[in-house]
Order: structure tokens, then sequence, then C-alpha cells
């Protein structure tokens, strides 16, 4: 099990080398924007990834509120401390990208404020499991990850249902948008690469919950003994 | 801020807070793992 382990490593790494390969060497220079729309190959996939660890997060959170299992719990935890991760990156890339193209850091349209406010809410998210007390910490987190989750093609949805700062989709936006088929390639295989860092982050997030739970249990464990005695 | 050093500045961010957070959750796992041993010894 140990070396199948290592081996998805190394691929990650090599996705990793050869998505940012793909992305500064061989897409095509963006004609109106230059080389700083390559951007764009870190900043989308991270979005993308992000969507993907909430979905992940939402569907985790249904499952332990319809069967109370400590794992479908650990799943939901470390989905969304690395879609945090993520979406933290998107957050970060998107206002350097703004400023040498818009002129301004950031402003407060309906794509970038509905990016900020899935952040918020997965931060509380974590700061509730962080700071909670009590038996019905998991029940309340997973009340919250399914309504946060609504968010979430609210921010998809939102430069095609509003006019924004934010350009147009060109993926999947109708006619006129688009991608050169080079630039394709370097964000689908940026993608690749950040869901496979992503399940290795998860996968190492899931193994230590359960074992801070096992601790935890232990600990209490060892308290009631000694209060016994 | 010219467009090189945005997009050397926007990898760069992506990189440390990927790799931050992979060494975060990398000592947070040693230390479980050594209370783990301390519990398996005093019980």
């Amino acid at each position: 099990m140990k070396s199948v382990i290592w081996i998805f490593v190394l691929i990650t790494i090599a996705l990793l080398g050869f998505g940012l390969y793909q992305g500064l060497v061989v897409a095509p220079t963006e004609q109106t924007m230059g080389d700083v729309q390559r951007i764009f190959y870190y900043h989308v996939p991270s979005a993308w990834t992000a969507f993907l660890l909430f979905f992940v997060n939402f569907i985790a959170s249904i499952v332990y509120l319809w069967k109370r299992s400590a794992g479908s719990d650990a799943i939901a935890v470390a989905s969304a401390e690395v879609g945090v991760v993520f979406c933290t990156v998107v957050l970060i890339t998107g206002p350097i990208w703004a400023r040498p193209v818009w002129g301004i850091w950031w402003t407060w349209d309906a794509r970038l404020t509905t990016t900020l406010v899935l952040w918020l809410i997965y931060v509380s998210y974590l700061v509730l499991r962080r700071f909670a007390a009590g038996s019905q910490t998991q029940v309340l987190s997973a009340a919250l990850a399914i309504f946060g989750f609504v968010d979430v093609p609210i921010v998809f949805m939102a430069i095609r249902w509003f006019r924004t700062q934010h350009p147009s989709p060109v993926i999947g936006g109708g006619e006129g948008s688009g991608l050169d088929p080079t630039m394709w390639h370097a964000v689908l295989w940026n993608w690749l690469a950040f869901s496979c860092l992503a399940l290795l982050l998860v996968m190492v997030r899931y193994r230590l919950q359960r074992m801070e739970e096992t601790v935890d249990a232990a600990h209490a464990q060892l308290a009631l003994q000694g209060g016994g005695r | 801020m010219s467009g090189a050093v945005a997009l050397k500045a926007a990898y760069i961010v992506t990189w440390v807070i990927q790799l931050g957070y992979l060494a975060y959750l990398l000592s947070r796992y040693r230390r479980v793992r050594e209370e783990m041993k301390d519990l398996k010894r005093s019980s």
C-alpha cells in the first residue's frame, strides 16, 4: 500500500512539473494581456479544485447526517480544509493578476464578492470545528457545510448572471467564447496536477483527523480511569 | 506592478501556500504519531 502511495506522490510531482511547463512554455502568449495572462493556468484550476473539494465536503456532510459515521465526518473536514487552501490561492492570484490588467487589486463585483463569501463560509466551518465543544459540533458543521455549498453554483454563475469587472466566461460561455487548444491543454494539465495534489492532501488530512480522534478518545479513557481511582 | 513580476509572484505564492500547508500537515502528523506512541507506552 505504501509503495502505491509513493508512486502516486511521484506521479503528482511529475504532473505539477509538466503543468508548470505547459503554463509557462507551451501555451501561447495572449495577445492583449501578454505573459501575465499565464496566471490563468494556476488561477482557474485552483478554483475548479476548490469547487470539487467543497462538493466532496457537501456530499460527506449529507452522508454524515444520514449515517453518523466518523469516516464521512473526517472526509468532510479534510476536504473543507484543503478546499480553503485552494480557494486562498484563487483569492490571492486573482488580485495579483488584476493589478497590472485592471489597474486595481480588488473590486466588489459579483464574482469576486461571492468568492470571498465562499472562502469566509468555509473558514467559519473550520473555526467551528476547531473551537466548538460538545457532541453537536459535527451535526452543526455538517448543516453549515450543506447550506454553505449553495454559494458554489452562485460563484460559478456570477459572471453569467451579472455584469462584472471579472472577464466573461471563456469556457462554456456561449458564442464568441473559447480557448486556443494549447491553452486548453495547459488548463487541463494543471487541473489534473492540482486535483492529484488535493487528493494527496485530503488523504493526509483524513488520516490525521482519525489519529487525533483516537488520541482524544484515549485521553478521555485515561481521564476516566484516573477519576475512578 | 509589471506583468512579469505579477506572473512570478502569482506562481510563487501558489507554491508557497500549497507546500506550506503540506509542511504544516506533516508536522502535525508527526506530533500526533509521537503522542500515540506515548499513549501506548503509558497504557
